[in-house]
C-alpha cells in the first residue's frame, strides 16, 4: 500500500506538470488580449501599451513567461492584472466563501440521495418510486439557472426576504448570532439549488446499486434466515451497495470550483466560480491560470483519495 | 435499526438547521430583526460604480450622486427651482460696463468730447429727469458710479486663428504680439445687469457712437508678416463696449470641512483654479471659461467678474467646493513624494483624494469597496444640522432583476424602477411612490437641410400623423407626459398655454396637399414625380426608441409616406449620422438643465459638423431670443423671452416633440420625514414631493420607522 501511494503520488505530479503546460498554452495562445492592453482603447498611446506589456511580462518569449508565471505563483508574488491584488489572497478569500456553499450542498446531496434512492429501490414500482424517477428526470433535464430564478422570485415575493449575496446587506452592525443565522439563511437556497442536480443523479445511482444488491443470493439467504426487513436491507444490502460511492466521494472535490459558476453568478455570491468567470471576461490571465491549476490539483487529489478509500473498503483492490 | 434511523434523521436535522435560520434573517416587514440600526441607514442601489469622487472632475451619475452628499456647493435650487444659498449666504449680481471714448463721434454738435464731458453728460441726464422716455430713465437710474480709466501703453501676445498646419481641418492658433495705446475708457457700475444698457446710452451719445469706434487706430501689430490681421486683432483686444457682470458671494461663516478645517473664500478660489488648471482635464472648463477673474475680498467674500453677459454662469456655482488645504500644490507634492511619483506630473487626478473625498456636505465619506458599495456617515457637524439617517450606503448591483429582488427583501430602500414595474408596484400598499417629470424629452428630429423637410407644413403634418398619446400609454405605461417645446416642463420658462399637436391624420393629409403632395395611383404621396420617402433612424439598444421608430413608420405609411427605418449602434449613430448631419430624420432625446439657455441646440451658428443643432434649425428671430435669454439676468424677462422662443419653435416644428418621461420612484412606505417642533416634539409626516416633483428634496429629514405609519388621508 505504501509503494502504491508513493507511485501514485509521482504519477499525479507528472500529470500536473503537463496540465500546467497545456492550460498555460491554451490561455496564452487564445485570441484576444487583456483589456488593459487592448489596442482598440483610444486612451492608450503606444508607450502605454508597451509599458503594460513589459509589466505583465507579455513581451518575453512564451517559455520565459511560463517560468515566471509559475515561479510567481509558488512564491505568492503573483498579482491580478485587474486590480493588482495578490492572487493567492484573493483566491483564499473566495475559496472560503465557496467552501461553505460546497459543504452544505454536498451534505444535502448525500444525505437526501441515499434515503430516497434506497426507498425507491426497496419499494420498486410503487408510486413513490415512479414519482421520484419522474422528479429526478425533471431535475436533470431542466437547467439550474431556470430553477434559480423561479425559486428566487417565489421566495422573495412570498416571504419578502433577501436571498441574494452572502448576507442581508446592512447587517454588518447586527449582533453575532443574527449575523451567523442570516448567513446560514443566505446559504439555504443556493446550496439547495446546487444540490438539486446532484440529488437527482446520485439517488438514481443509489437506486440502481441497491436494486442490483437486493437480487443477490446473500440477500435471499438473509431473508430466509428470518431476519427483519430492515436488517436485511440496511445491514446486508446497503453496506454492499455503498461500495462504488466511496470512490465517488473523492471525485466531488473539483465540483468546488466548476459546479458553482452559474449559481454563484445568479446569487451574486463572491466565490471561486464567479471569480473565474469574471476573470475570463476580463482576460485576467493570472487568476484564470491559478484557478485552473487549483482545479487540476483538486481533481488529482480527488482521484488519489478515492484510490485510497477504495483500498480501505475493498481489500480485494490491495495489490 | 441504527443505519435507517441515521439515514432519516440526518437529512431532517440538516434541513431543520438550515430552515430555522429563516426566522432570524430580517424581512421586508421586519427589517430591524437583530439589527436595530437598519432604520438609521439608507441604502440605495445603482448598476454602475462611481469613477472619481471629485466635484471638479467627475462626469458620471454615480459619482455625482455621492459627490452631492459629501460636498456642498455655493448655491442650489429650492423647492420652486429658485436659487438658494448653501455655502453662500447671499449674493449680489451687478454689472461693470466699459466703453472707450470715441474721438470720431460728435455729441450735441461737439467733436472730440473727452471722458470728463461724457461722464458729466450722462450724470446730468440721469439727475434731472428731463428725459421723457421712462425706460431710458430707468436704465440711467440703474447707474451707481462712473469712473474714468486712463490706460498705459502696453504690449501683449494674443492667439489668433491661422492657416491649418497640422492637418486636422481646423485652423491652428498663431501668436501675435500687439502694442496697445488705448484712449481713455469709462467704467460704469450698474446696480443690476442690463444687456441693453449701451443701446440706451446711444440715445444720449448719438447713434453709432460705439460702432464707429476706430479700435485699429490704437493697436499695432509687432509680429512680422501678420500686419494684415490688425483690424481683427484690434476689435478683439479693444472692444468698443464690454459688459462685465459681477457676482459677489457672501460666504457662510463657521462651516468646517469633515477634517475640521474651516471653509473660507480661499477654498472657493482654489476650486475655480483647479477647474481652469488644464492639467486637471476638468470637464467643467466650458462652464467657467467666461470668468474673467475671481477675487477674494476678505475671508468670507468672493467677487467673480465675468468677461461677458452669460446668465447660465450663476447656476454653475452649485458645484461642490474643494478643500484647498488637502489638494493645493504643496499637498499634492507631498502625496507624490510619499507615493514615489514624479511631483511634476502628479496632478489632482492622481490624488487619493478622489477615492476618499473630504467636503463640507451632510455626509462624511467612510469607505469605498469597488464594485460593492460606497458607505457614508452623517456629518454630525453639518451647518444645517445633521441628517436623520446615520448612514448612507450606495450599493452597486449591476443586475436589474437582483435590484428588484433586493428591494422586495428590504435590503435596498430605493432603486431605479422601470416603467413596467411602476405599473405593477404603484398600487401595492407596502410601498409609496412618487412620480415627477424628468428634465428631458424624446423627439423625432428632421434634417431641415433636406429639401423634403424645409416646409414647416410638412413637418407639422408628420407630427399630426403620430398618435403620441398612444405611445405614452402603451410604450411608456403612462410614465410620460406630452411636451410642446424645448424647455424643462416644470419650470416657468415652459409656456404651458401652448397646445400640443393634435392627432389628426386627415388634417395632416390636408396640410401635405397644401404643400403640394398629392396621392398617386398607388396611394403614395407624390410631388413633381417624386415619392415622399425617407429613412428614420435611431440608436440600437434603446427599446423605447425602437418602438417609437416602428410606430412612426406605421403611422406615416398610413398617410402614404414611404419610410424606411434603421437601428444603428450608438457610436456609429453619433459619429456617422448625427455629427455629420447625414440623416433624414431620427428619434432621439435630450436631457436638459434647468437653465433656459438653448444656444448649443437651437442657435443657427451651431449647425456645423459635430455641433448639436444637427437638425439645422435656422431662424433669425429665434437666434435673437436665444442670445437675449443667455444674456438676461432678470428672471421675469427671461421667462418672457423663453415663452416667445417656445412659441416660435412649437410653430416651426423642427422636431416632433413627443414626451417627457416621468421619473417614478418606489420607496419603502416606512420611510417618512421626521422633524422636531420648537418645543422639541417629534413630528412625523409623509414624504411629499415638491411642486416640481422632487421627492428627495427633504432627504436629510428622512428616517425609516419600524412599522408602516398610519397617516390621515388628506
Amino acid at each position: 500500500m505504501f509503494s502504491f501511494t508513493i507511485r501514485s503520488f509521482f504519477q499525479k505530479l507528472a500529470t500536473l506538470f503537463f496540465i500546467s503546460i497545456v492550460s498555460f498554452l491554451v490561455v496564452y495562445l487564445a485570441p484576444g488580449e487583456p483589456s488593459q492592453i487592448d489596442p482598440l482603447n483610444p486612451k492608450f498611446t503606444a508607450e502605454d501599451l508597451a509599458r503594460f506589456r513589459a509589466e505583465f511580462n507579455l513581451d518575453k518569449p512564451l517559455h520565459v513567461q511560463y517560468y515566471l508565471f509559475y515561479k510567481n505563483l509558488f512564491t505568492g508574488e503573483l498579482k491580478s492584472w485587474k486590480d493588482n491584488q495578490p492572487v493567492l489572497g484573493k483566491v483564499k478569500e473566495r475559496f472560503m466563501n465557496s467552501l461553505w456553499l460546497f459543504i452544505i450542498g454536498t451534505l444535502i446531496t448525500w444525505c437526501l440521495s441515499f434515503p430516497v434512492g434506497i426507498s425507491a429501490a426497496i419499494k420498486r414500482g410503487s408510486f413513490f418510486d415512479r414519482s421520484t424517477t419522474f422528479v429526478a428526470y425533471v431535475l436533470i433535464s431542466i437547467p439550474s439557472f431556470f430553477f434559480a430564478y423561479i425559486l428566487i422570485d417565489f421566495v422573495v415575493k412570498t416571504f419578502s426576504i433577501s436571498v441574494i449575496g452572502m448576507q442581508t446587506f446592512g447587517m454588518q452592525s447586527a449582533s453575532p448570532v443574527y449575523q451567523v443565522m442570516d448567513r446560514i439563511w443566505h446559504m439555504v437556497i443556493p446550496s439547495i439549488l446546487g444540490a438539486l442536480g446532484g440529488i437527482a443523479l446520485l439517488s438514481r445511482y443509489v437506486r440502481a446499486q441497491m436494486l442490483e444488491v437486493i437480487h443477490q443470493d446473500y440477500i435471499r439467504t438473509a431473508k430466509a434466515k428470518g431476519l427483519s426487513e430492515d436488517m436485511v436491507n440496511y445491514k446486508h444490502g446497503f453496506r454492499n451497495a455503498l461500495l462504488p460511492f466511496v470512490t465517488m466521494f473523492g471525485l466531488i472535490l473539483p465540483g468546488l470550483i466548476g459546479g458553482s459558476v452559474i449559481i454563484e453568478s445568479i446569487f451574486a455570491w463572491p466565490g471561486m466560480g464567479r471569480m473565474g468567470f469574471e476573470a475570463i471576461l476580463a482576460r485576467d490571465y493570472p487568476i484564470i491560470l491559478t484557478i485552473n491549476f487549483i482545479a487540476a490539483v483538486l481533481v488529482l487529489i480527488g482521484t488519489f483519495i478515492s484510490d485510497l478509500l477504495y483500498m480501505v473498503v475493498d481489500p480485494r483492490i490491495r495489490l | 435499526m441504527l443505519t435507517k434511523k441515521i439515514l432519516i434523521f440526518l437529512p431532517v436535522l440538516i434541513f431543520v438547521i438550515l430552515l430555522q435560520s429563516f426566522f432570524w434573517a430580517p424581512t421586508y416587514d421586519e427589517q430591524v430583526r437583530g439589527n436595530p440600526h437598519r432604520l438609521e441607514e439608507f441604502i440605495t442601489a445603482s448598476s454602475g460604480d462611481a469613477k472619481i469622487l471629485n466635484p471638479v472632475l467627475n462626469a458620471d451619475s454615480a459619482s455625482s450622486t455621492i459627490v452631492g452628499q459629501v460636498f456642498d456647493g455655493m448655491i442650489d435650487r429650492d423647492e420652486e427651482l429658485k436659487f438658494r444659498g448653501r455655502l453662500a449666504t447671499g449674493w449680489d449680481i451687478y454689472e461693470e460696463a466699459y466703453f472707450y471714448i470715441n474721438p470720431e463721434a460728435t455729441i450735441d454738435g461737439k467733436r472730440m468730447a473727452g471722458p470728463e464731458e461724457i461722464k458729466e453728460l450722462i450724470l446730468a441726464r440721469r439727475g434731472k429727469g428731463i428725459i421723457r422716455d421712462s425706460s431710458l430713465q430707468d436704465a440711467l437710474s440703474n447707474i451707481k458710479n462712473i469712473e474714468i480709466i486712463h490706460a498705459q501703453t502696453s504690449e501683449r501676445d494674443i492667439q489668433l486663428p491661422g492657416p491649418d498646419q497640422n492637418g486636422d481641418g481646423l485652423p491652428d492658433a498663431v501668436t501675435v504680439r500687439v502694442r496697445l495705446a488705448p484712449p481713455p475708457r469709462l467704467k460704469i457700475t450698474l446696480k443690476s445687469v442690463d444687456q441693453d444698457f449701451f443701446k440706451y446710452l446711444e440715445g444720449i451719445l448719438g447713434k453709432g457712437y460705439f460702432e464707429t469706434f476706430p479700435s485699429d487706430r490704437y493697436a499695432e501689430i509687432l509680429t512680422k508678416g501678420q500686419e494684415d490681421k490688425l483690424s481683427v486683432t484690434a476689435r478683439e483686444v479693444l472692444p468698443a463696449i464690454e459688459h462685465n457682470p459681477v457676482i459677489l458671494f457672501r460666504l457662510r461663516e463657521g462651516v468646517r470641512f469633515h477634517d475640521g478645517h474651516e471653509f473660507d473664500a480661499g477654498d472657493v478660489r482654489f476650486t475655480y483654479q483647479s477647474i481652469m488648471d488644464t492639467r486637471n482635464l476638468s470637464p467643467r472648463i466650458p462652464d467657467y471659461e467666461p470668468v474673467k477673474r475671481l477675487e477674494v475680498m476678505d475671508k468670507h467674500t468672493v467677487r467673480i467678474v465675468y468677461k461677458r453677459l452669460y446668465s447660465p454662469a450663476f447656476g454653475t456655482w452649485g458645484m461642490g467646493i474643494l478643500p484647498e488645504h488637502l489638494l493645493n500644490a504643496e499637498a499634492l507634492r507631498k502625496e507624490a513624494e510619499a507615493k514615489g511619483s514624479d511631483p511634476d506630473t502628479f496632478t489632482m487626478r492622481d490624488s487619493d483624494f478622489n477615492r476618499r473625498p473630504v467636503g463640507t456636505g451632510p455626509f462624511v465619506f467612510r469607505e469605498w469597496k469597488s464594485d460593492q458599495y460606497i458607505a457614508l456617515d452623517r456629518n454630525e457637524d453639518y451647518w444645517e444640522g445633521p441628517p436623520n439617517y446615520r448612514r448612507y450606503t450606495y450599493r452597486i448591483v449591476p443586475d436589474l432583476l437582483t435590484q428588484e429582488m433586493e428591494f422586495y427583501g428590504g435590503a435596498i430602500d430605493d432603486y431605479g424602477v422601470q416603467p413596467h414595474q411602476v405599473a405593477r408596484l404603484k398600487n401595492d400598499p407596502r410601498y409609496q411612490h412618487f412620480s415627477s417629470l424628468s428634465f428631458g424629452y424624446s423627439y423625432i428630429g428632421y434634417n431641415m437641410r433636406r429639401e423634403l423637410f424645409r416646409d414647416k407644413r410638412v413637418r407639422k403634418a408628420l407630427g399630426m400623423a403620430i398618435d403620441t398619446d398612444k405611445i405614452i400609454k402603451y410604450v411608456m405605461y403612462d410614465q410620460a407626459e406630452r411636451i410642446t417645446g424645448p424647455f424643462v416642463k416644470q419650470t416657468d420658462y415652459y409656456d404651458k398655454s401652448i397646445k400640443p399637436l393634435p392627432y389628426d391624420p386627415e388634417g395632416a393629409l390636408n396640410l401635405l396637399h397644401e404643400a403640394g403632395w398629392k396621392k398617386n395611383s398607388d396611394g403614395m404621396l407624390e410631388k413633381d414625380g417624386k415619392i415622399f420617402a425617407f429613412t428614420l433612424i435611431t440608436n440600437n439598444g434603446n427599446p423605447i426608441r425602437k418602438n417609437i421608430l416602428t410606430i412612426a413608420q406605421d403611422a406615416w405609411k398610413k398617410i402614404g409616406i414611404d419610410v424606411k427605418t434603421d437601428l444603428v449602434e450608438w457610436a456609429v449613430f453619433i459619429g456617422k449620422y448625427v455629427n455629420t448631419g447625414k440623416f433624414d430624420a431620427l428619434v432621439l432625446g435630450w436631457s436638459m438643465g434647468i437653465d433656459p439657455d438653448l444656444y448649443q441646440i437651437w442657435h443657427s451658428s451651431q449647425t456645423n459638423e459635430n455641433q448639436l443643432n444637427f437638425a439645422g434649425f435656422v431662424n433669425k428671430e429665434a437666434d435673437d431670443l436665444i442670445i437675449k435669454i443667455r444674456q438676461e439676468y432678470d428672471f421675469d424677462k427671461q421667462v418672457a423671452y423663453s415663452h416667445k422662443l417656445h412659441r416660435i419653435i412649437a410653430d416651426e416644428q423642427p422636431y416632433t416633440f413627443l414626451f417627457v418621461r416621468k421619473a417614478t420612484a418606489i420607496l419603502d412606505k416606512k420611510i417618512v420625514i421626521r422633524e422636531y417642533s420648537e418645543s422639541g416634539e417629534e413630528i412625523i409626516r409623509r414624504i411629499s414631493p415638491t411642486k416640481t416633483g422632487n421627492y428627495t428634496y427633504y432627504f436629510n429629514k428622512w428616517i425609516k420607522l419600524a412599522t408602516s405609519p398610519e397617516f390621515d388621508t388628506e
